[in-house]
């Protein structure tokens, strides 16, 4: 963009750049945020600002002459968060932004929360008047672009710990648990955290057992299940699907002979086993049985570590799509720059048409009826419609080319000032030129 | 003309399978663009593989697929309808990246042109029971096709999820239990029309032959594909038979077909080859 005028500007401090003790001191929220927000843009030469601030970053859009407002901000509320500070300006900040909202600058990559944080961020500052066109259009650009990368890459697709990767494996081999029964053996804490997990994929019953009934009751309450005395264990793995081992025993609780056994009431209905305990508590052999699928702590810390890896790659593909949205989104902004100028130059011919036909139409007037006057009139208009077809379609092609040298050549030779046209439409004044024309 | 047209069916085909293929390396995800182009590639492929059927049904005075070269043609086709009719109920795309190329590879050998023609096959197997048992038992044949490639999806991804190898295909296929149930569904409706196939076939063979029964090579391997896949869908009702065993024997049962179609039809040893009389 053409240097001078106002530009957009980001200052921020992040996970990446600064620790929790001074991303804490700078973040807000609720009112301090909208009388942060309402402070900001009073500054001068501050036009439109906006502030992201979630628990792993604080980020100031601004548009505006300079940065210095946002710097002064950060170092008014700690004076040590100069140091962790990056600053973007222009399509730097742009892209930054759209990164931001798709996930990709999240400490865990592809996490969907943060799109939401940042569409609250731009609600906050809309509702206090304190973002206007600018900003509002790349928040779109963004919000859009993120639900791109989301539907296109497989970025939020799989899980980011242990839980979540249980749930991953349940889904892959049983679909979904509709229908379904939990088994939770044992009262350790991963066996709880996955079994409510697990549950939320709709199974029927969460069952519970622990050798002594009382935990398995508390556990139970804890989990929504009902408890199970543990000596009916047999029982048990005939009617569980998914059977969540983590109990504090020293050696194997499930046993091949004992999975068999239940596979062989069971019909060999498909049995999954996650085995949450260290030293481990289902022997790896069950899962050599038919339709028996066995799964310890180290496979599921696998899985952590192939997802991550995978979305790493995803990672890759999602920034080719902001940078094809960010040059959308630039000649966009291209585009909106020259219009300013046709919308001046238009107007300035079609006023002075007007002019020059009055003062025609006031000499000989009287003597010319009223077709006459009306071709006077017309062929004004004509005139400079002629004349300025050419350069009006130089200068739409300029900006779609993201040429702005041509259009400031234009303002330049016409000795016109470029009008503040932010509030409007492109696609509006587009049609307004065109509909002149006519 | 046919063959023209089915060159350019081919064509299409191997675009569509392309379309799967790369929808399936892109993450296999239902409505991305990559599979309805996939799907709309395969509608189209299917239209002008009927037309260039109905052509070459012109071009031979009559029913081309009791050649082995129009069965293929025929096979492809209805596989081709079959998957079709299947997407739209359930939609799942990855399994077009295993059935598109299948239908492909069943097309491929024809594409040379007809071998013999109508000439060889006399007057007296033209009848009506006989279209019903051929077209039925083709139609049955192509279920079990794509049975075939759903199996194959069953292992590769259990050998994925059982062997705990979380490589690229764990992420994009289907869950084990969808698989199963699919297989479920193809079989047991390839096991019914089959069955209606093997009964035409019977009592076309007392219009022929003067008795329904008389232990061809090949209706005797008709026996026993039927009886297996009849076993599949009798031990999943009666013994709650499923996954990886199921799936190996769905695959069996298919080789089974396959050998007896394909082997018959090169080397024609009983009534249903080239031996009509």
């Amino acid at each position: 963009v053409s240097g001078g005028g106002p530009d957009l500007f980001l200052v921020g401090l992040s996970h990446r750049t600064a620790p929790i003790a001074v991303r804490e001191r700078v973040a807000l929220s609720g009112e301090h945020l909208r009388a942060a927000l309402r402070g900001l843009r009073a500054q001068p030469g501050v036009q439109e600002v906006m502030v992201i601030s979630t628990c792993n970053r604080v980020e100031i859009y601004l548009v505006a002459d300079s940065a210095r407002e946002a710097h002064r901000f950060f170092s008014e509320r700690a004076p040590q968060a100069a140091q962790h500070l990056y600053q973007e300006q222009g399509s730097g900040a742009a892209r930054h932004l759209f990164q931001v909202a798709a996930s990709l600058d999240s400490m865990v990559l592809g996490e969907p929360q943060i799109l939401g944080q940042v569409k609250e961020a731009y609600d906050a500052a809309s509702a206090v008047s304190t973002v206007g066109g600018q900003i509002s259009r790349l928040c779109h650009r963004a919000f859009a672009t993120a639900k791109r990368v989301r539907n296109e890459t497989a970025i939020a697709v799989g899980a980011g710990n242990v839980s979540q990767v249980a749930v991953e494996l349940v889904r892959k081999i049983f679909g979904g648990l509709e229908g379904r029964t939990i088994l939770l053996i044992g009262a350790g804490k991963m066996g709880e955290l996955s079994a409510k997990a697990l549950a939320g994929l709709g199974a029927r019953r969460v069952l519970v057992t622990n050798r002594s009934l009382e935990r398995a009751q508390a556990l139970a309450a804890r989990v929504g299940g009902e408890a199970q005395p543990f000596s009916g264990l047999h029982q048990l793995l005939e009617d569980a699907d998914v059977a969540l081992v983590s109990t504090a025993a020293d050696g194997f609780v499930i046993t091949p002979a004992l999975a068999e056994q239940a596979m062989l009431a069971r019909k060999r209905r498909t049995l999954c086993f996650i085995d949450l305990a260290v030293p481990r508590n289902v022997d790896p052999e069950c899962g050599g049985l038919e339709n028996v699928f066995a799964y310890d702590i180290d496979d599921l810390q696998k899985l952590v570590q192939a997802t991550r890896q995978a979305r790493v790659g995803e990672a890759v593909r999602a920034e080719a799509i902001i940078e094809a949205e960010l040059m959308a989104f630039g000649r966009e902004r291209q585009t909106r720059a020259a219009l300013p100028i046709l919308a001046t130059l238009r107007r300035h011919a079609e006023e002075m048409a007007k002019a020059e036909a009055e003062r025609t139409l006031a000499q000989i007037g009287s003597q010319l009826d009223e077709r006459g006057r009306r071709s006077v009139e017309a062929m004004a208009h004509a005139i400079v419609n002629k004349l300025l077809h050419a350069p009006t379609a130089r200068l739409k092609d300029a900006a779609s080319a993201e040429d702005s040298a041509l259009p400031s050549a234009a303002a330049e030779l016409f000795g016109l000032e470029p009008e503040e046209d932010e509030g409007r439409d492109p696609a509006e004044v587009l049609s307004l030129a065109e509909r002149k024309k006519r | 003309v046919s063959v023209i047209l089915l060159r350019v069916t081919a064509l299409l085909y191997a675009a569509s399978a392309g379309f799967y293929l790369w929808n399936l390396v892109r993450g296999a995800r239902p409505g991305a663009r990559a599979a309805t182009a996939g799907a709309w590639l395969l509608l189209v492929a299917f239209l002008i593989h009927a037309v260039a059927i109905g052509w070459g049904c012109k071009e031979f005075g009559g029913t081309e697929f009791l050649t082995l070269n129009g069965g293929l043609v025929m096979l492809a086709w209805l596989s081709a309808g079959a998957y079709l009719v299947l997407d739209r109920i359930h939609h799942i795309p990855s399994v077009g990246a295993f059935v598109t190329p299948l239908i492909l590879a069943v097309l491929v050998p024809t594409l040379r042109g007809p071998g013999a023609g109508m000439e060889t096959v006399p007057a007296i197997i033209r009848s009506r029971w006989l279209s019903v048992h051929v077209s039925s038992a083709f139609l049955g044949i192509a279920l079990f096709a794509i049975a075939f490639g759903v199996a194959l999806m069953y292992l590769l991804m259990e050998r994925e999820v059982k062997g705990k190898r979380f490589g690229a295909l764990f992420s994009r296929l289907p869950s084990l239990d969808q698989l199963d149930r699919l297989n479920q569904s193809l079989v047991r409706w390839g096991f019914l029309i089959f069955s209606v196939a093997l009964v035409t076939g019977a009592f076309f063979a007392r219009e022929a032959w003067g008795q329904f029964w008389e232990w061809d090579p090949k209706q005797t391997f008709s026996l026993m594909t039927w009886a297996l896949y009849g076993a599949l869908v009798q031990l999943r009702h009666s013994a709650g038979w499923h996954g990886r065993r199921v799936a190996v024997l769905t695959m069996v049962g298919f080789a089974l077909v396959l050998g007896s179609f394909v082997g018959f039809g090169v080397m024609p040893t009983g009534r249903h080859g080239g031996d009509w009389q």
